[in-house]
């Protein structure tokens, strides 16, 4: 019994902690996003749309943004570059944290720095632009942040910056990031803007959110599978008791009667027996997911909730309570299993003891 | 001849001097959205200690922040932004309210609905002594203002395309539209005639009422 | 104080225990049943004790007719009244000492200071103090049955019931039960024993000795 509520558990943990992650994640993203595309594919903007996006009602912010990746070569590694406005108010809260980055200087992130360490760059990095040409960036200073990074390698500096090196023009952005201040105008603005900007395309955080969903497996065929086993498990417990007694027991229920014990006196002490097997049950096994889950972190299983994306790359899993998730594993388990101790027993009780006992 | 040319040169000159100089007619939307907050940010990043309030124009202003560097280094873009903040928003010190939050058991007083659920519709009569009273919406804060017209210090409301806290008497109200509030049928409160009417269009509203528009005639209309 | 009136009881496919019997046993009374197996001496104690109903005719105890009333009251009249020792113990094997004598007394609600006292006293009685923590599998057969004598004692009852209480022990163990016996005697309790144990016959304590043979009362 324990084992099984240890597994259940500890799948619901996961996924718990998985869900505050996500969602952690999601709340840095902007409402929306509007990438231009030429063929279908992604495309740069021009910064001055911003304006048009303004003028819309329900719109608070909109910003552009100019981002991307770079290859190094000789790590074989991708960096994120996410370059800034010095006085730009952005939805992702780490670019609004690091603030006064010097002309041709950057922050970079532990990862960053460890590579470029491994390749001889301690001080600066040369950049290679496309069309060959170099642009050494100083490396300010180790990044400033507290939360645990999605993306491991990830550099910040100024927007002149990072366009130079992406080859932008001087009005070009990634993208621009638009931000809803009122939910339930989400999807109506989205509307109007995708009447503003028939080629391009309108992400808004809400699908984002149905893609994690996925990502994370919640629906996938692994969580349902261990959820699937454990109730099946369970139930064949619980039938194979409400069944009947074995004989053993059916003659110590006589005894106790042929003493003078009444039904009520029997279904009390069951009652009993029941509430304590599964209530030390309960509690081993929700401590055991308890220190799987979160001391240990969760080898095996939580790797197999990874498995499709590396999106989010590895992480710690968050100690936290959750109320709903405990009561329901509680209302599944306990009173079940004591409505599967009872019953038989109140059916043996009620027999004649003589009988039983022949 | 020549002289013609130096005088069309001058002319073009003090044409884009002026130009360069002249308030920028740049929309209010993306002032208020934009322009405000940039140059906030700047402000309150760079101008500490700086003396800016002997500026009597906002040409003055803008070649002081260019030339005399009050506020150190700016490219163009950023200067443009804190003039206009300065000049706009914060000489002119217009009263703003503190957004209308409430705790997690905060109730109408009107209706007894927890609070915390729809934040986007709280609204809020101040007294000045101090009392304060939280309403789930703008119905339940009309339904009390009706019986309670008397010693009324601040009526506040949050704007619906902004969430900003706006004085709700200077408001304006649309009726019938297909937005809800967490009591059914709403006045959609906004903080000026333009937003209202384009609401009005897109949510298929049905009328525009200013505060003192409305009656509890109308109010009690609402909760069929 | 107990009255058997025209008692017949038929088992499942027409065995028939008891053939129309009557009888009647006073206070205080040892009384013998003597019988083989399958006479029907069993059915009578399992009639007084209430853990069967007959199929025709009522058992009465200090003239309430037990076998009329429903289960729940007649546990409570055995729980108070009836102290039985089956032929085969019955006792509950993972239980130990101690845990199988104080059993009847659970539903009895008692403070714990009267239970224990009373458990200490029926240790005593059947000296079986020192085996008090050992479990019941663990015990030899005179043991076990001094623990069920002493479960079979510990409520007070006034009426003991012993079903073949010597079928499983040596000559020397049937003594030691007889004298146990005499001492319960002493106490005003009135005792029915079924047997078929010649050494039953001819005591000098017992008060009677009534014959049962296929259902039938003989003498």
């Amino acid at each position: 019994m324990s084992l099984l509520i240890a597994l259940l558990a500890s799948t619901l943990f996961i996924s718990n902690a998985m869900k505050d992650e996500y969602n952690k994640i999601i709340s840095t993203y902007p409402d929306i996003v509007i990438t231009n595309q030429k063929a279908l594919r992604d495309s740069t903007i021009d910064e001055n749309e911003v304006n048009k996006l303004l003028a819309i009602e329900g719109v608070s912010s909109a910003v552009p943004r100019v981002w991307g990746n770079y290859y190094f070569l000789n790590a074989d590694k991708k960096f994120l570059i996410l370059g800034k406005d010095e006085f730009e108010t952005y939805p992702n809260p780490l670019l609004n944290e690091n603030l006064d980055i010097k002309n041709h200087s950057m922050l970079i992130s532990l990862g960053v720095k460890k590579i470029l360490d491994d390749n001889y760059y301690h001080n600066y990095f040369n950049f290679i632009e496309s069309n060959g040409s170099i642009k050494k960036m100083q490396i300010q200073s180790l990044l400033n942040t507290k939360e645990s990074l999605k993306n491991p390698l990830v550099i910040i500096m100024n927007k002149d910056d990072a366009q130079e090196i992406f080859q932008y023009s001087k009005n070009e952005v990634t993208d621009l990031a638009v931000t809803v201040v009122n939910r339930s105008e989400v999807a109506f603005v989205a509307t109007k803007i995708r009447i503003l900007f028939p080629s391009a395309k309108v992400s808004i955080k809400k699908d984002l959110r149905v893609f994690y969903e996925n990502v994370y497996n919640l629906r996938s065929g692994f969580f349902l599978t261990v959820f699937i086993i454990t109730f099946f498990t369970f139930f064949i417990i619980i039938y194979d008791k409400v069944s009947g007694l074995n004989s053993e027991q059916r003659y110590e229920i006589g005894i106790l009667k042929a003493l003078g014990w009444r039904v009520g006196d029997v279904l009390s002490a069951k009652l009993y027996e029941g509430l304590i097997v599964s209530l030390f049950s309960y509690i081993l096994g929700i401590s055991m997911a308890f220190i799987y889950v979160y001391l240990l972190n969760a080898p095996y299983l939580k790797d197999i909730f990874l498995n499709n994306y590396d999106l989010i790359g590895d992480f710690k899993i968050v100690f936290s309570v959750d109320y709903n998730t405990l009561s329901l594993l509680f209302l599944l388990s306990v009173p079940i299993y004591i409505a599967a101790t009872i019953i038989p027993s109140w059916r043996v009780a009620t027999l004649e003891a003589d009988e039983v006992m022949r | 001849m020549f002289t013609n040319k130096i005088s069309k040169l001058f002319f073009l000159f003090t044409l884009l001097s002026v130009s360069l100089f002249a308030y920028p007619q740049i929309s209010q939307d993306v002032k208020d959205k934009k322009i405000y907050p940039m140059g906030e940010k700047i402000y309150n990043a760079k101008c500490k200690g700086a003396d800016l309030t002997q500026f009597k124009t906002y040409d003055t202003l803008f070649s002081s922040l260019q030339k005399d560097k009050p506020c150190g280094d700016l490219n163009r873009k950023h200067t443009v932004a804190l003039s206009l903040y300065l000049w706009d928003v914060k000489f002119k010190n217009a009263k703003t309210y503190k957004k209308l939050t409430v705790s997690k058991d905060a109730k109408c007083q009107v209706c007894g609905m927890f609070l915390h659920g729809h934040p986007n519709w709280v609204s809020r009569i101040n007294y000045p002594k101090g009392e304060t009273y939280n309403f789930d919406g703008m119905k339940c804060m009309f339904k009390f203002y009706f019986n309670n017209k008397e010693g009324i210090k601040d009526i506040l409301v949050q704007d619906y395309y902004t969430l900003q806290t706006i004085n709700a008497r200077k408001a304006y109200f649309v009726v019938g539209s297909d937005v809800y509030g967490p009591m059914g049928y709403e006045l959609v409160p906004f903080k000026d005639k333009k937003s209202a009417t384009i609401f009005l269009l897109e949510h298929n509203g049905k009328k525009i009422y200013s505060f003192d528009e409305v009656t509890e005639h109308m109010v009690r209309n609402l909760d069929r | 104080m107990i009255k058997l009136n025209n008692i017949s009881k038929i088992y499942e496919k027409n065995v028939v225990a008891l053939d129309n019997v009557s009888l009647w046993f006073k206070e205080g009374e040892l009384v013998v049943l003597k019988g083989v197996s399958g006479s029907g001496k069993s059915t009578i104690l399992s009639l007084i004790a209430g853990l069967v109903k007959p199929t025709t005719g009522e058992v009465l105890v200090d003239e309430k007719k037990i076998s009329k009333i429903p289960d729940h009251f007649v546990s409570q009249y055995r729980q108070k009244n009836i102290g039985f020792i089956f032929q085969k113990y019955n006792l509950i094997s993972s239980l130990n000492v101690s845990e199988n004598i104080l059993l009847p007394l659970v539903p009895l609600n008692l403070k714990r200071s009267e239970c224990k006292r009373r458990l200490e006293s029926v240790l005593k009685q059947f000296s079986i103090e020192d085996k008090r923590d050992t479990l019941v599998k663990n015990l030899s057969g005179g043991e076990q049955q001094r623990t069920a004598i002493a479960r079979a004692s510990i409520n007070s009852p006034k009426i003991i019931l012993a079903d073949e209480p010597t079928a499983n022990l040596d000559e020397k163990l049937s003594l030691e039960f007889i004298k146990i016996l005499k001492d319960l005697k002493s106490q005003n309790k009135t005792i029915i024993v079924a047997t078929h144990d010649p050494l039953f016959f001819n005591l000098d304590f017992v008060d009677r000795t009534i014959e049962v043979n296929n259902g039938k009362i003989i003498s």
